[in-house]
């Protein structure tokens, strides 16, 4: 058929354009997986944060963020694109999403407020060639990190009660309160929230652990000695002690 | 007390559902209505959606301390997502009525396997082409209104448009036995050019389906 060989063309640059489609998106997967390993040793950095270690264990996070600014989210931004962006955001998200919860944590800790979608991605366009379109992380990504953040929050409200820096608890308590509140109003209009609803729930839980921690330092003073209660961490009842079980 | 205050926490956990709902506003009158709270609890009032106002039963009606620019951001967020979440439903209607055009497509087709002569069965599908010509302008039209998006709501009319990919080359194979092309298969349907590979084969597989029947 004289039609033979053209359909052997149009396969072939349909199999080389799906194999350059393959090959970029393992790239950018890689890529998104050393964002999300670096981003999490940003976050362990912050939790080691005390009164006595404040200023330098800032210091070392802020490094370490633009760290993963400069070495890892920089490859992203090479991969991605015009259309890529959503085209392939299934293969970036997870690791901006860590990204965000580890930028949003830090900024708390520095300064009790929360970094701005507008903030993070200002910080990104140094990244990029003026001739490139820049990162921008988009609005879905962003919520799905902050959604994490409370989780991280919760832990370091638990701990800085075991310090007995009980006002920065509760400072931590009402900025989780005031997250919660105003995602729960936005987790119904999201694109696929499925994921979302899912972590509100852990959400919820992680508000109702802080406060029951600051409660309970209030009601019982220098007996209290929060458990984590790491082996069930869905437990609403931890932070009360043994006694009360 | 303190057993009181539990059993609160855990009545409310155990109401729970899995979506977040305006009814889990219904946390706040648990504690506020506990008279002896220690001042952290009560003096803040977490939830000031309107809902909430007719929810609370008491409690002093101090300022929380949120932040105005939380405030704002947030606002500015639920803005973005009701009209994505509009624009959304406005592919969702199209696309619809993409997938009758289908149906009168493929129901006429299937005449084919009953031996009824080619061309009359061509006929009556043909004649959907323009109505699909026409859906995909208009689909062309609403994606417009967001550029750099196609992706994000691609997955709305993926599957649809395979179908009419694979239905338009066996139409195609049915007139002259060859392959519908990629681009005879964008002719036919006057689309613009995005509407392109991310298709394509998933179209063959179907078409394979007929073929081989």
């Amino acid at each position: 058929m004289s039609t033979h060989s053209s359909l052997k063309d149009a396969f072939s640059s349909y199999a080389d354009h799906l194999n350059a489609l393959n090959e970029k998106r393992e790239r950018i997967v890689k890529a998104s997986r050393d964002v999300t390993m670096n981003s999490k040793k940003v976050i362990f950095q912050v939790h080691r944060i005390s009164k006595a270690n404040r200023e330098e264990v800032l210091e070392k996070a802020e490094k370490d963020l633009a760290a993963v600014r400069d070495q890892h989210i920089s490859r992203l931004v090479k991969e991605l694109q015009g259309t890529d962006f959503w085209k392939l955001r299934r293969a970036y998200s997870p690791g901006v999403q860590e990204y965000v919860e580890a930028a949003t944590f830090f900024k708390f800790c520095q300064t009790g407020t929360l970094l701005n979608l507008d903030e993070i991605n200002a910080s990104l366009l140094s990244l990029s060639d003026p001739s490139l379109e820049p990162l921008q992380i988009n609005l879905l990504d962003y919520l799905l990190g902050l959604a994490d953040l409370t989780g991280e929050l919760m832990r370091l409200a638990i701990g800085r009660i075991s310090d007995g820096e009980v006002e920065y608890s509760e400072r931590i308590c009402q900025f989780v309160r005031d997250i919660y509140r105003e995602l729960t109003l936005l987790v119904p209009l999201m694109d696929d929230g499925s994921d979302m609803k899912t972590k509100m729930d852990t959400m919820l839980q992680s508000v109702v652990k802080i406060e029951n921690a600051c409660f309970s330092v209030r009601v019982r003073g220098s007996e209290y000695i929060p458990l984590l209660g790491s082996s069930d961490p869905s437990s609403f009842l931890v932070g009360v002690s043994d006694a009360e079980l | 007390m303190k057993s009181a205050l539990r059993n609160a926490y855990y009545f409310t956990l155990s109401r729970y559902s899995l979506n977040p709902n305006p009814s889990l506003l219904h946390i706040v009158p648990f504690i506020s209505t506990f008279p002896s709270l220690p001042s952290v609890l009560s003096r803040n009032h977490p939830f000031r959606s309107p809902l909430c106002a007719t929810l609370m039963t008491g409690g002093d009606s101090d300022s929380p301390q949120t932040s105005p620019s939380l405030e704002k951001q947030f606002e500015k967020f639920r803005v973005q997502l009701e009209d994505s979440g509009s624009l959304r439903e406005r592919i969702r209607a199209v696309v619809l009525e993409i997938e009758s055009a289908t149906r009168l497509m493929q129901a006429s087709l299937l005449l084919v396997h009953q031996s009824k002569p080619i061309p009359e069965v061509l006929q009556k599908a043909n004649s959907q082409i323009n109505v699909l010509k026409d859906l995909y302008n208009k689909l062309a039209e609403v994606v417009r209104e967001c550029p750099g998006q196609y992706y994000r709501y691609h997955g709305d009319w993926r599957s649809e448009t395979q179908m009419v990919v694979s239905l338009l080359a066996f139409m195609h194979w049915l007139e002259t036995g060859n392959l519908l092309m990629h681009t005879e298969a964008e002719e036919k349907l006057g689309c613009i050019e995005q509407f392109g590979f991310c298709f394509r084969p998933g179209g063959l597989s179907c078409w394979c389906l007929f073929h081989v029947k």
